[in-house]
């Protein structure tokens, strides 16, 4: 094995320490009859069901209260008595007692199927019937992390149950699956773990090997010390302007609050989903009025670029039915919603309109997943009938993206979301693991449509801006100033680490750093392409 | 054994989900006493199983019958009590 494995940085942090390998849980074994008896079935079904809830309260007692409410609403689907006796029942049939658990939950999970209000209820269970069926065959499924030290765990990819479990004697992360916007990644991001995601082979490596994880240089390295990380790029401070404005992303209060404490001139993405998430009805106009107008209050000053609210099957609010899909993300989903739910996008502009009223302030207003020029006149059509709005779309499918001419005289701005864009483009699920490394923003393919984009959006005289998560990466943002758009948006805790990039170069220098990355041809070396020419300055 | 039968509402905005389904098989379960609930006119279920009482999709607003196996009126009727304040949300 080399000593350097390359992957997929997240944060700015380096770290040397020890690997921990996190075993991989063995495979459950298929469902099987059993020739040992109903009694003796039903006894290890009781005895894992028991094991599996010590396990709950354990990871209860450690939790905090709401995590530890969680584990006690598990523990009763767990300790079921009609689960149980619907097992006995497949045990009568002859089916070991991990089959007939598993069949068991399968049944209750269809008869509680299609109901939005139980949907994480059914991937409770699911992952219970996991742990109960791993428990019979005496496969171990926790992550078993050391409490103490230091340590750089390694693993295929980590889940939310996986995440929670995180000890403070993880200073480190690999993982050998997920992409930049992972789990794990939003986590280490998140908690400022440094940690390199998509590294091919990590699991080979030797358990105690001290490694370097260098999220800036994109890669780990087997036995290098600290100084050896990549340095983050430094920029002078020339006291200019940035090149292009410099906005942020925000979803709650809090983020507006600390978002007007960095220098982004306005908002240019806010999240609204995030408020209706904990609603179990429709909140009114005047609620959503005030909650609006307390949020832009606080925001920085400049244009609040708000998208309307962007749920799916996969992120369902409570009160607007979302039925199952197969495929959330190619699903009734953004402005979709408005087939089934017309009311509540008037309610939610009405709702803007009134707080625009009541603080003053400037609001642009997009739709997420606008897919044809017609759903684009029809959104702009209904904000301008209903409020005093900028109006402008998200440009995430591939089909929109073709048709940027096409919205002159129609929109005032478009915004980039990468992170769809790039999951649409490259027909790669965000949430796949495996696919990672082709949701990498470096890659050619999506950089050549964000060219396109960018100069067909200044022919149409339309307002072009990116507020995907790529745009927080510094050398990123400086790319897309050079291919011409007119600002980019990134997460609060990058907006100055973004704006010093972009003040530090002019115009000709990026256009001319976009030139060079447009001439690469794979994700690596259009990212070394823009990294060599802002060393260079 | 006779039984009492007493009605209670859901007003949860979120209808009888995984939460009051828990607290209500917790109290029948404190309370020793065997009790079935459901709509009216529909087979009840045993209140012993908080996926039995969930998979009944119970929306906000209905009303359920509460069957208690008991000759206690006054015992019957605290635990509906409580049965109800499940309820509220």
């Amino acid at each position: 094995m080399s000593q350097v494995l390359s992957g997929l940085g997240v944060g700015l942090n380096a770290v040397v320490a020890e690997v921990f390998q996190v075993a991989p849980a063995a495979a459950l074994p298929a469902w099987a009859k059993s020739a040992a008896g109903v009694e003796a079935e039903s006894t290890a079904l009781k005895t894992a069901i028991a094991s599996v809830a010590a396990d709950l309260a354990r990871l209860g007692s450690a939790a905090d209260e709401t995590t530890a409410e969680i584990f006690e609403a598990l523990t009763y689907l767990l300790e079921d008595e009609s689960l149980f006796d619907m097992a006995v029942a497949h045990m009568d049939e002859g089916w070991s007692a991990g089959a007939a658990y598993g069949m068991a939950v399968n049944e209750f999970a269809e008869m509680l199927a299609g109901d939005a209000a139980f949907e994480e209820r059914i991937a409770d269970l699911q992952d219970l019937s996991k742990r109960v069926q791993a428990s019979i065959a005496g496969i171990h499924v926790g992550l078993d992390l050391p409490q103490t030290g230091a340590y750089v765990i390694v693993g295929e990819d980590f889940s939310p149950a996986d995440t929670a479990q995180f000890t403070p004697a993880v200073v480190g992360v690999i993982t050998v699956k997920g992409g930049p916007t992972s789990h794990t990644a939003i986590i280490c991001r998140s908690r400022s773990i440094p940690a390199v995601v998509s590294v091919a082979h990590a699991d080979e490596i030797q358990a105690g090997t001290s490694v370097l994880v260098d999220p800036v240089g994109d890669r780990i390295v087997i036995g290098a010390s600290l100084d050896e990380a990549t340095k983050p790029l430094e920029f002078a401070n020339t006291g200019r302007d940035p090149l292009v404005e410099v906005r942020a992303n925000i979803g709650s209060l809090d983020d507006a609050e600390a978002a007007a404490k960095t220098g982004a001139v306005g908002v240019g993405l806010f999240r609204t989903e995030l408020l209706y998430l904990n609603e179990s009805s429709q909140p009114s106009i005047e609620r959503q009025r005030d909650l609006y107008a307390s949020i832009l209050a606080a925001a920085p000053a400049g244009p609040i670029t708000v998208r309307t609210i962007d749920a799916g099957s996969d992120k369902p609010v409570p009160f607007l039915n979302m039925p199952e899909e197969e495929n959330p993300a190619l699903g009734v989903r953004g402005y979709r919603l408005i087939q089934d739910h017309r009311s509540f996008i008037e309610d939610q502009l009405k709702g803007l309109e009134a707080a625009r009223v009541a603080t003053g302030r400037e609001i642009w207003v997009m739709a997420p997943m606008i897919a044809t020029v017609q759903e684009a006149a029809e959104f702009a059509a209904l904000a301008r009938s209903l409020g005093s709005f900028k109006v402008g779309i998200m440009v995430e499918t591939p089909s929109i993206a073709a048709l940027i001419p096409d919205l002159e005289g129609v929109v005032d701005f478009v915004s980039v979301g990468t992170n769809d864009l790039s999951q649409y483009l490259f027909a790669a699920d965000r949430m796949n693991p495996s696919l990672g490394a082709l949701l990498n923003p470096w890659q050619p393919g999506l950089i050549r449509t964000l060219e396109r984009i960018a100069s067909q959006a200044k022919a149409a005289g339309i307002y072009s801006s990116v507020c995907g998560e790529s745009a927080s990466d510094p050398a990123f943002a400086v790319l897309l100033a050079g291919l011409g758009f007119s600002s980019v948006s990134a997460s609060r805790s990058q907006v100055d680490a973004v704006r010093a990039a972009l003040s530090a170069v002019d115009e000709s220098q990026a256009v001319a750093l976009a030139k060079s990355v447009l001439a690469a041809k794979s994700a690596e070396d259009t990212k070394s392409a823009a990294v060599a020419a802002l060393s260079a300055l | 054994m006779s039984s009492v039968e007493l009605t209670v509402e859901v007003i949860d905005p979120i209808g009888l989900h995984a939460r009051p389904a828990s607290q209500i098989v917790k109290a029948v379960k404190d309370s020793g006493l065997t009790v079935l609930i459901g709509r009216e006119g529909e087979n009840l279920v045993k209140a012993n199983s908080p996926l039995m009482l969930m998979a009944l999709k119970i929306k906000t607003g209905e009303t359920l019958k509460v069957s208690v196996e008991t000759e206690d009126e006054v015992q019957a009727a605290s635990l509906v009590a409580e049965i109800q304040e499940f309820l509220k949300g």
